[in-house]
């Protein structure tokens, strides 16, 4: 899950450009906010990415995913109502076309993916011992 | 169980702070360039700019509405960069051919090509196609200060059901 994220998120940085063109077709946001989301968002998959390869902080970047994740299937929703016919911009920029569809459908299994790694690191925690250095935080 | 999500919305507050200022130190040249294009536009001045500095020389991106607005205005020529067999086969109407392969056999041609204040929209084939980047760039390297490359290109135009010719140049 962490490295679906760092790939799709290096190929963006990458393209930056034509990400940012990606977002504009879905005519949601207006002309910088496209660029500025096209800025942002791949850092925002990078960092969360690495979290969850990494396992370190993996509730936070896990969360995130998940919230980034419901923002790209209403967006790809409001995409297949308006009958837009685009790329979703998901992974590589400009390259074979991802129907909204397929994407849509992707970013359930997504979505339920980062259910489970929530879940699994709730049980986690439950089943070890708080941090000393936490305790003593709230102490 | 509040200590908890105390300390998850700090985790997701930091993550996302950091991951913003990442991407914004990436993208700082980008993001110049999109804002002050956009002002650019608003603002419809035509004032006299001072010579641009070498890293500017990028040209800045323009949406489909403000193509379709300036065309109409007849305030800028649009320009395509594709070749002639795509020119003929459908180009957004009133456009000039100008294919990339062209402009960079004949570079020193570019500089009367148009009149020197002229505002230039270039585009090709979309967001997967570069070509309109790539002349833009020639075109401002050959001196023209208000060159915008219009990357939805033709297929976003056509879509979008805005005036289309075919044929020659």
């Amino acid at each position: 899950m962490g490295a679906i994220f760092i790939y799709a998120a290096i190929l963006k940085i990458a393209d930056p450009v034509g990400f940012a063109g990606s977002i504009a077709a879905y005519k949601i946001l207006p002309y910088f906010a496209s660029y500025l989301t096209a800025a942002i968002l791949p850092f925002v998959e990078l960092v969360c990415g690495v979290l969850l390869v990494t396992g370190y902080r993996v509730r936070g970047g896990a969360l995130i995913i998940g919230l980034l994740n419901l923002v790209f299937i209403a967006a790809l929703a409001s995409a297949i109502v308006r009958g837009l016919d685009i790329d979703c911009g998901c992974f590589k920029q400009g390259g074979a076309k991802t129907s909204p569809w397929l994407a849509l459908l992707r970013d359930l299994l997504f979505l339920a993916m980062t259910v489970l790694v929530l879940k699994t690191e709730s049980r986690k925690r439950i089943s070890s011992p708080p941090l000393p250095t936490l305790a003593e935080d709230e102490g | 169980m509040k200590r908890l999500w105390h300390s998850t919305v700090t985790e997701i507050c930091l993550i996302l702070a950091i991951s913003a200022l990442a991407g914004l130190a990436w993208n700082r040249t980008l993001l110049t360039s999109a804002w002050h294009g956009g002002l650019t536009q608003q603002a419809e001045a035509r004032t006299e700019v001072a010579a641009p500095a070498a890293d500017e020389l990028v040209p800045m991106p323009i949406p489909l509405a403000q193509v379709k607005q300036m065309r109409d205005a007849r305030e800028a020529v649009i320009v395509d960069a594709r070749s002639a067999t795509f020119f003929a086969q459908g180009h957004i109407d009133g456009a000039v051919l100008l294919p990339l392969e062209d402009a960079k056999k004949s570079a020193g041609a570019l500089t009367g090509k148009f009149a020197k204040d002229a505002t230039i929209i270039t585009y090709c084939n979309g967001f997967s196609c570069h070509d309109s980047m790539e002349l833009g760039k020639l075109l401002m390297q050959a001196g023209y200060s208000s060159v915008y490359v219009y990357e939805g290109g033709f297929p976003e135009w056509r879509d979008a059901g805005y005036p289309v010719a075919t044929g020659g140049a």
